[in-house]
């Protein structure tokens, strides 16, 4: 109960106007296409260095809270997910805002972001000490399973057909292996210079998901009709909290699903919004309606990916390893102080311990309320016509790949994997598992070399990735997922084949 | 008419080549990029954003240093963009770490080598540590060597990449020792390293200094020996490999500073190398360094090449076998 | 050919390309050296060549359901509109400078998509507006706020 002692300190107005200086402009970061949280908190350090580390730190807290739920908003709007932590919301999100309930997808998606957000932070405060303890029992062998369990739910992501859906994640799975390979230092498929650097996510994701987008407004053509405008309806948030207690079930799973993902080193934010997504989609009776502006959808994904961001601290702050990128520039953040996190974070400073803490509890409320007023505005600009809306798509994409590390290549691979998802989908591949399989790959081939280096120098390849309760808890969940996504595609096949015949 | 413009054409020369004089005279007149070869957060990007943080004043270059992150497979991506991409005009800088570029490029596959930057200034070193976690039965040295001696390619050991600073010290533990250890590099640099020593998924880690220093404060592992010719100020306790039989120079030890690339004028080179050393020598930037456990060691562009020539040549010698 | 086939060509096409570029990734996944290195690569273009052979084989027999490929209507519609993108992205970004060629870009794709009638002198002002309110937010947020440095060619 400690932490209570130290919420004055998060009210004293010099740090009160950083919170709100950290929440504002995360929200507008976030909002920023190409802009990761952790390129926005990296942004923020130089500020710090004049700060007090407590201050310092509530600022950069703040902001890695608000450009995660930010991200949102272009990932509504305007189908450009900032970071991987949005793809999920895209996916029902932006399909809402077709439908003209853009206010209603973002008023939802960050009232879901500050339920699951304030989960994680308090899971953060209570459970310390054994979440911990869970973050350290994820080895090598255990991560390689963990992949190959996202690889299994490419399957079923977003897509009507299996095979498509599979082969979509081999595409992305492909890619990702482009470039120069991380452990042994080779050269693998790099038929351009621009890949040299292999394929920047970030990039990848702007092209992936805004480039198709554009194209299909093109296709529309010049049309005199009223109708081609993108309207953004009012919606009063009272029904929004309302729509979010309809939908408990989503906002459990996705709160709980993006803790524990969080929680684990190096895979945590980036797929915990499409492992919530998908979660809530194989529990839920309308299993139809996802992916069509349901926002049982939304909210899943929204609450796991800001529930995420309190328990990714975890190893930072217990262990003193950054778990994520974000937390490597936290951690930035500290040293400049003479901080170490770790048992001298809490036993000597625990005034900056429990005042950063605290202020990220703050902030996720401080967080929605500015979420839900820029809502009210997207309500006010409203009707956007088709032209005007490719137009800044394809800028605001152009500019951001371009920004995420000042690089020529990194735009030309999002144009290039853009037009080239536009033609896919028109042929039934979706973007989602393939960008899943670009997420993966990565995690899935080093945590499998890396495993298998330690097996062959100790108990051998079988006994170190099938032994272990872990291990065979992780198989057992793979095997499930394959037989649910297998019964589900043949139970399909059936009812379309019932339809044709009665048509 | 011929000679006129042939004249005029003289005078326009004369008028380029002192007016490009003026243009080193006048460096800088904006704001430079620093490119570093790891994400940020990493140590190598943190240290080069306080190292840096004061360029932007008077007495320094006057303008600020942008840092530009361009991270993958051990650095060799950001290296390969500065070696054949960025523009050689002096606003384009990069952080190299030594021996991780001299080390892949002499085991090649990459399109850069020690000629193909020149060195401006060297701000810090951080010696290679061998750590085992807290509860392990290792308690020194002594212990890890007769554990690999007796089982030979058993003792696990993490470390940052392949052919960097941490590998060079296992290269080189295994060569004096005369045992075989089981190097398992891990994606995701040094905190990866360390977290895999932490949680006991290896026996034993090679991590750095700075990383292990804070490691140990937090209680999470024990440091048996340093990869340097003496003791670290950070850590008066532990002893040199060498004070403890293994015979293990200072070739691991991880030297950052600043280069450019090869073809930068040589009038720019020679105001970076007169400033840059200074601006690392700024008390505010050394207060910051210590405080996040990095440790110091300027070096002027002379006693870079130097030292860039030395390190070539033990590491031609130590990877031939490989 | 009726208009049912065209989307059954289309397929054959697009899933001919996917089944090409798999044939192409074995084939330096399997040849390449280091192997170790390839290891992985291996595993994925097995099950990558294997699903796009089959999905070839469904599209040539016709047995394709899901995706409706794209009506003549839709390609001439998106033609103009893919090209200027492209030359935007591949040449003028960098041949031009960022800001004029993203400048120039978005007012042809205005002036290209929107409805309102191209004799009325109201809609190109209305346009010219546009693009410089966008232009104004784009350099506010960049360049100012974020310190971009694009690359600033001929023009800004």
């Amino acid at each position: 109960m400690e932490f209570i002692f130290y919420f004055g300190d998060v009210f004293t107005p010099v740090n009160f106007g950083l919170l709100l200086l950290g929440t504002i402009g995360g929200l507008i970061l976030g909002a920023t296409p190409g802009l990761s949280p952790t390129m926005a908190v990296a942004l923020l350090i130089p500020f710090t260095f004049q700060l007090e580390a407590a201050q310092g730190l509530i600022l950069l807290g703040a902001a890695y809270t608000s450009t995660v739920a930010g991200g949102a908003v272009s990932a509504i709007l305007l189908k450009i997910p900032g970071a991987p932590a949005n793809i999920a919301t895209t996916l029902d999100g932006h399909t809402m805002a077709q439908k003209g309930e853009g206010a209603k997808a973002l008023q939802l998606s960050f009232l879901s972001s500050a339920v699951g957000g304030i989960f994680g932070v308090l899971l953060l405060i209570f459970l310390t000490p054994v979440l911990a303890q869970w973050a350290l029992a994820f080895g090598p062998s255990h991560l390689f399973w963990l992949a190959i369990l996202g690889v299994t739910v490419i399957g079923s992501l977003d897509s009507s057909s299996v095979v498509k859906g599979l082969l979509s994640g081999c595409i992305g799975l492909w890619l990702a292996t482009i470039g120069f390979d991380d452990i042994m230092g080779a050269q693998r498929f790099i038929f351009h210079p621009a890949l040299g650097g292999g394929i920047n996510i970030i990039a990848a994701l702007i092209g992936l998901f805004a480039i198709p987008q554009v194209i299909t407004m093109f296709a529309k053509g010049r049309r005199n009709d009223g109708a081609e405008v993108i309207r953004v309806q009012k919606h009063p948030i009272s029904g929004a909290v309302r729509e979010l207690m309809k939908n408990k079930r989503a906002m459990g799973i996705g709160t709980i699903t993006g803790s524990i993902i969080g929680l684990i080193p190096g895979v945590g934010g980036q797929i915990a919004g499409l492992v919530a997504y998908d979660q809530s989609k194989k529990f839920s009776p309308d299993q139809h309606k996802f992916g069509t502006g349901h926002p049982e959808g939304l909210v899943a994904a929204e609450s796991a990916n800001n529930a995420m961001v309190g328990p990714s601290l975890v190893p930072l702050l217990t262990l003193s390893i950054p778990g994520s990128p974000t937390a490597a520039v936290l951690l930035g953040g500290l040293l400049i102080h003479g901080i170490f996190p770790g048992t001298d974070l809490f036993d000597n400073h625990p005034d900056v311990a429990w005042t950063f803490i605290n202020s990220m509890l703050i902030g996720q409320v401080l967080m929605c309320l500015f979420g839900l007023y820029v809502a009210g505005m997207a309500a006010k600009v409203a009707q956007v016509p088709h032209s005007v809306m490719a137009a800044v798509v394809l800028g605001l994409a152009v500019f951001g790949s371009y920004s995420v590390q000042s690089s020529m290549g990194d735009v030309y691979v999002m144009a290039g994997l853009g037009v080239m998802m536009y033609f896919l989908e028109r042929f039934g591949f979706s973007a989602a598992p393939l960008v899943l399989g670009l997420i993966l790959g990565p995690i899935a081939e080093s945590n499998f070399i890396q495993g298998s280096m330690i097996a062959s120098a100790t108990d051998g390849m079988a006994p170190y990735f099938f032994g272990g309760t872990l291990n065979i808890f992780l198989i057992v969940v793979v095997i499930a997922s394959i037989i649910y996504s297998a019964w589900m595609e043949l139970r399909a096949r059936r009812y379309t084949s019932k339809e044709e015949i009665m048509a | 008419m011929k000679k006129l413009l042939a004249g005029a054409a003289i005078a326009l020369a004369g008028l380029t080549t002192s007016a490009a004089a003026d243009g080193h005279a006048n460096y800088p007149e904006r704001p430079i990029m620093m490119m570093v070869s790891y994400g940020a957060g990493g140590a190598t990007d943190f240290q080069a954003r306080i190292v840096t943080m004061t360029a932007g004043n008077e007495d320094a270059l006057g303008m600020p240093i942008a840092i530009l992150n361009k991270p993958g497979a051990g650095g060799r991506v950001g290296w390969n963009w500065l070696a054949t991409q960025a523009e050689a005009d002096g606003y384009t800088l990069g952080a190299y770490n030594i021996p991780h570029f001299i080390a892949q490029s002499i085991k090649g596959g990459v399109e850069y080598s020690a000629d193909s930057f020149e060195p401006i200034a060297n701000w810090g070193a951080d010696p290679a540590v061998l750590v085992v976690g807290a509860d392990s039965e290792f308690n020194t040295l002594q212990d890890v060597m007769d554990f690999a001696s007796a089982n030979p390619g058993k003792l696990t050991t993490s470390g940052a990449g392949l052919f960097v600073g941490h590998h060079i010290a296992a290269l080189q533990m295994e060569k004096a020792g005369g045992f075989k250890m089981a190097y398992i590099p891990t994606k995701g640099g040094g905190a990866a390293a360390m977290k895999a020593v932490i949680a006991g998924e290896v026996l034993a880690g090679i991590n750095n200094l700075s990383d292990a220093f804070r490691a140990r404060e937090a209680g999470n592992v024990k440091i048996l020996a340093v990869a340097d010719l003496e003791r670290n100020e950070f850590l008066p306790d532990v002893p040199t490999m060498k004070e403890s039989g293994l015979d293990v120079d200072n070739s691991s030890v991880n030297f950052r500073g600043v280069m450019v690339p090869k073809g930068t004028p040589q009038g720019v080179i020679d105001k970076l190398a007169e400033t840059v050393p200074a601006m690392f020598e700024n008390t505010r930037v050394a207060g910051k360094m210590k405080a996040g456990g990095s440790p110091m060691n300027i070096m002027t562009r002379d006693e870079v090449l130097a030292m860039w020539a030395a390190r070539e040549e033990t590491l031609k010698e130590l990877l031939a076998g490989l | 050919m009726s208009d049912m086939s065209l989307p059954r060509v289309q397929h054959i096409i697009g899933s001919g390309v996917v089944a090409a570029v798999g044939i192409w990734v074995t084939w330096v996944s399997y040849t390449q050296q280091p192997s170790e290195a390839f290891l992985f690569p291996r595993l994925i273009a097995t099950v990558f060549v294997v699903l796009a052979l089959w999905t070839f084989a469904k599209a040539c027999l016709g047995w394709t359901r899901v995706g409706n490929g794209l009506s003549l209507r839709q390609l001439t519609n998106l033609a103009p509109g893919l090209l200027v993108a492209l030359i935007y992205i591949f040449w003028a970004a960098r041949g031009l400078g960022f800001y004029t060629a993203t400048a120039i870009a978005f007012f042809i794709l205005l002036s290209l998509y929107d409805p309102a009638p191209h004799g009325e002198a109201r809609s190109w002002v209305r346009r010219i507006i546009i693009t410089a309110c966008f232009m104004a937010v784009m350099y506010g947020l960049f360049a100012l706020l974020l310190k971009v440095y694009t690359p600033r060619e001929i023009f800004f």
